[in-house]
């Protein structure tokens, strides 16, 4: 994509920005947009509430309409606060789950950069998050913050690792850590999806459907908890924390946080999709290759890359409004005495199938 | 080595906290070494309040110490005057004074059940359990008037009768109710997260439960059968068939499962209250409330809320207003001296659970 915009635009600085820029007014900014109607409005249908109503059709403009508060409210930065840790906590936690779009396969000619460490890349990256989350939660200079931001990095870097573990587990049998060349290899149909056992042959590819069905269930667990969502939305625990690390933000820096948690269950549920549900590519072969378009073929993976990152984000809302969330006792337990040694386990049978 | 001790304040502007109240909390970590409790933001001397009020002027005063379930409050008071005067009630009302009482123990329960889900991060029930009491709520307003506070039941009987089809309107809410309870169990009490929340949490010692004076749906979860209904019954209860049902543990799951059962039990409950109540009157009129001298006297009254044993303790020496009424309510052992023996080695998340399911009702401790 890089060159090809290249030759468009025709000067190589100019081009980095613009696709540096590309996923954020593509993708991040009208997903945060819809997102934050859809949270609103699936809680809605599920607790027997419309919702919002007066905005628009349906309340579809009702995002806007709230960005627009967001803008205009006074910006408090309490007196006791850090001021510049303060001011810099916001932007740390966006750029976290901003960069991790850079990697993201959206398509075969979509990709912001196509590094060949791409899937490490992103679990590095994701690391900024919990450092502006900690900045944020101490700056401002109140213990429910505190507690919170606390409580937030202890879970995330918890649950990184079997993150990790379970993304070792695939690399091991796609053989690389580019998630570009990752979907390539689950082509066209959906049983040459990951999580069912990839493109593997005969009998090993049989193998090893229960143990992907297995690394799947860790990697989504695990996810849900990186991103703070219910059940494990202990650092931001209305009824215990108030509203943990972001207690004292308002306006726009507020908003940074709630755009950046958007940002971040699309960014995992994009990973998700393109490490076992076969990335960008169509479960049932091309359009464009029916009816002799290849120029068509970027735009069905585009549309099937979102479709399936966006289902994956429905079942994030789903299991808020159905869910309790957990002690933080017992969200560490999950980790370290359940999620921990099953994706070792399965990292272990997974090598010992590959083998085969 | 020992952690640092941390002064948290929890409340009065927390969202986690059951009304306007304060716990200090001192915590080491996320463990909870000492808990204060701070009450005194809505003290509105209701008790004082009365003794300069005519007898009729006390009762739309009472409803009000208790927001969620304000009935068994006029039913005592009216208990109470009527034990000093003698006065007899018709059976009718004694019916009617019933159903009005497992309704808003419905109500009060539907309400406890979102707030007991909300503190555990569940938040879709508190939304469907404050729709379902809003079916209650408009029984409340076709027969009295008002949706929070009725002013329904005073001394001599009830203020109305029932309207024109009002018993079948019951009858169908009743059913509507019974069906959704299922579908609170899918989602609540059967879920596994909730249930390992709620487990050995908040724990009442057995052996300590008398001695704290703890009533109601906490004691019963202790596996203690008392209920002021049966044990000492007033109104009809003891021609109406229903069971006290109890749950070992004393833990919030125990609490939980009582109130869920007594639900069903509530139900059953206004039922049998359709079936057999009987016609005439509604009222054994009271003299002009100028005019109204209650003779010198005093009653211990009680009753069976949906927090437990509520007493009221009513004076009168004669005159056209009550002498001293104080009142005892289940609140204020729970909210007080009880949460603060509890919370003690509890984690910071379950503090709002626990306070929840002990019913702490702040506008009752204050008054």
């Amino acid at each position: 994509m890089y060159e090809y915009l290249n030759n468009i635009v025709g000067n190589e600085v100019i081009t980095y920005f613009v696709v540096a820029a590309l996923p954020l007014f593509l993708v991040v900014l009208p997903f945060a947009l819809i997102a934050v109607l859809a949270e609103r409005k699936v809680s809605a249908h599920m607790q027997d509430r419309l919702g919002p109503m007066r905005v628009g059709y349906h309340g579809i403009l009702q995002t806007v309409a709230d960005i627009l508060k967001l803008i205009q409210k006074e910006d408090i930065i309490i007196p006791q606060a850090d001021k510049k840790l303060f001011n810099l906590a916001p932007f740390l936690v966006f750029i976290g789950s901003y960069a991790v779009f850079a990697a993201l396969p959206f398509s075969s000619k979509f990709i912001g950069t196509n590094a060949e460490v791409g899937i490490f890349y992103i679990l590095a990256v994701s690391g900024f998050v919990v450092a502006g989350i900690l900045m944020g939660g101490w700056a401002s200079d109140n213990k429910y913050s505190l507690l919170g931001a606390m409580r937030s990095a202890a879970q995330i870097v918890s649950y990184e690792i079997p993150t990790a573990i379970v993304v070792l587990t695939l690399v091991m049998i796609t053989g690389t850590l580019n998630l570009g060349t990752m979907s390539e290899q689950q082509t066209a149909y959906f049983w040459n999806w990951n999580i069912l056992g990839g493109a593997g042959e005969g009998i090993q590819q049989i193998l090893l459907i229960p143990f992907m069905v297995v690394a799947f269930t860790i990697l989504f667990i695990s996810t849900l908890a990186e991103v703070n969502r219910t059940p494990f939305d202990i650092p931001e625990a209305e009824s215990e924390l108030v509203a943990g690390f972001h207690t004292e933000y308002s306006g726009m820096k507020f908003a940074m946080f709630f755009l950046a948690e958007y940002a971040n269950m699309f960014a995992v549920s994009a990973i998700i999709v393109s490490l076992l549900f076969g990335g960008y590519q169509s479960p049932f072969g091309y359009l464009g290759n029916t009816l002799g378009i290849p120029a068509l073929i970027p735009f069905e993976q585009l549309f099937w890359f979102l479709s399936k990152g966006v289902f994956f984000v429905f079942v994030q809302m789903w299991l808020r409004w159905t869910l309790p969330r957990l002690r933080v006792d017992q969200l560490m337990t999950v980790c370290w005495k359940y999620l921990i040694p099953y994706a070792v386990f399965n990292l272990l049978i997974v090598g010992i199938i590959t083998l085969i | 080595m020992r952690e640092k001790e941390t002064t948290l304040y929890f409340g009065p502007q927390h969202p986690g906290i059951t009304g306007n109240m304060m716990v200090k909390l001192k915590v080491a970590g996320d463990t909870i070494v000492k808990a204060e409790t701070h009450v005194g933001y809505l003290h509105r001397a209701f008790e004082k309040l009365m003794e300069r009020r005519t007898w009729m002027q006390s009762f739309p005063i009472v409803c009000r110490i208790c927001v969620p379930e304000p009935d068994p409050n006029e039913e005592n008071l009216a208990r109470a005057v009527e034990e000093i005067e003698g006065r007899e009630v018709p059976e009718r009302a004694k019916y009617i004074r019933v159903m009005v009482l497992e309704l808003s123990r419905l109500a009060a329960y539907f309400l406890w059940m979102g707030g007991q889900s909300g503190t555990a991060g569940l938040y879709t029930v508190p939304q469907w359990s404050v729709g379902d009491r809003d079916y209650i709520l408009d029984l409340f307003e076709e027969l009295t008037g008002g949706r929070i506070y009725h002013m329904y039941i005073w001394a001599g009987g009830v203020r109305r009768d029932l309207p024109e089809g009002f018993a079948d309107k019951v009858l169908k809410t009743m059913d509507y109710i019974e069906s959704r309870l299922p579908e609170y169990d899918k989602l609540m009490f059967d879920n596994a997260i909730f249930q390992k929340r709620a487990q050995g949490i908040g724990v009442i010692d057995k052996d300590k439960a008398l001695e704290w004076g703890v009533v109601g749906p906490p004691l019963r979860g202790c596996g203690i059968k008392h209920d002021v209904r049966k044990d000492e019954p007033y109104e009809v209860y003891d021609k109406l068939d229903f069971v006290v049902p109890t749950y070992e543990g004393g833990d919030i799951w125990a609490r939980a499962m009582v109130r869920r059962k007594e639900m069903e039990q509530s139900i059953s409950i206004i039922r049998q209250v359709i079936e057999k109540m009987p016609g005439g009157e509604y009222y054994n009129k009271v003299p002009t409330p100028l005019n109204w001298f209650v003779p010198p006297g005093e009653a211990y009254v009680k009753t069976e809320s949906a927090r437990g044993e509520f007493g009221y303790y009513v004076v009168s020496d004669g005159s056209l207003k009550p002498r001293r009424v104080h009142v005892r309510g289940p609140a204020y052992v729970h909210g007080v001296s009880l949460l603060e023996n509890i919370l003690v080695g509890a984690n910071i998340s379950d503090v709002a659970m626990i306070m929840n399911s002990l019913g702490v009702c702040p506008p009752e401790i204050e008054r």
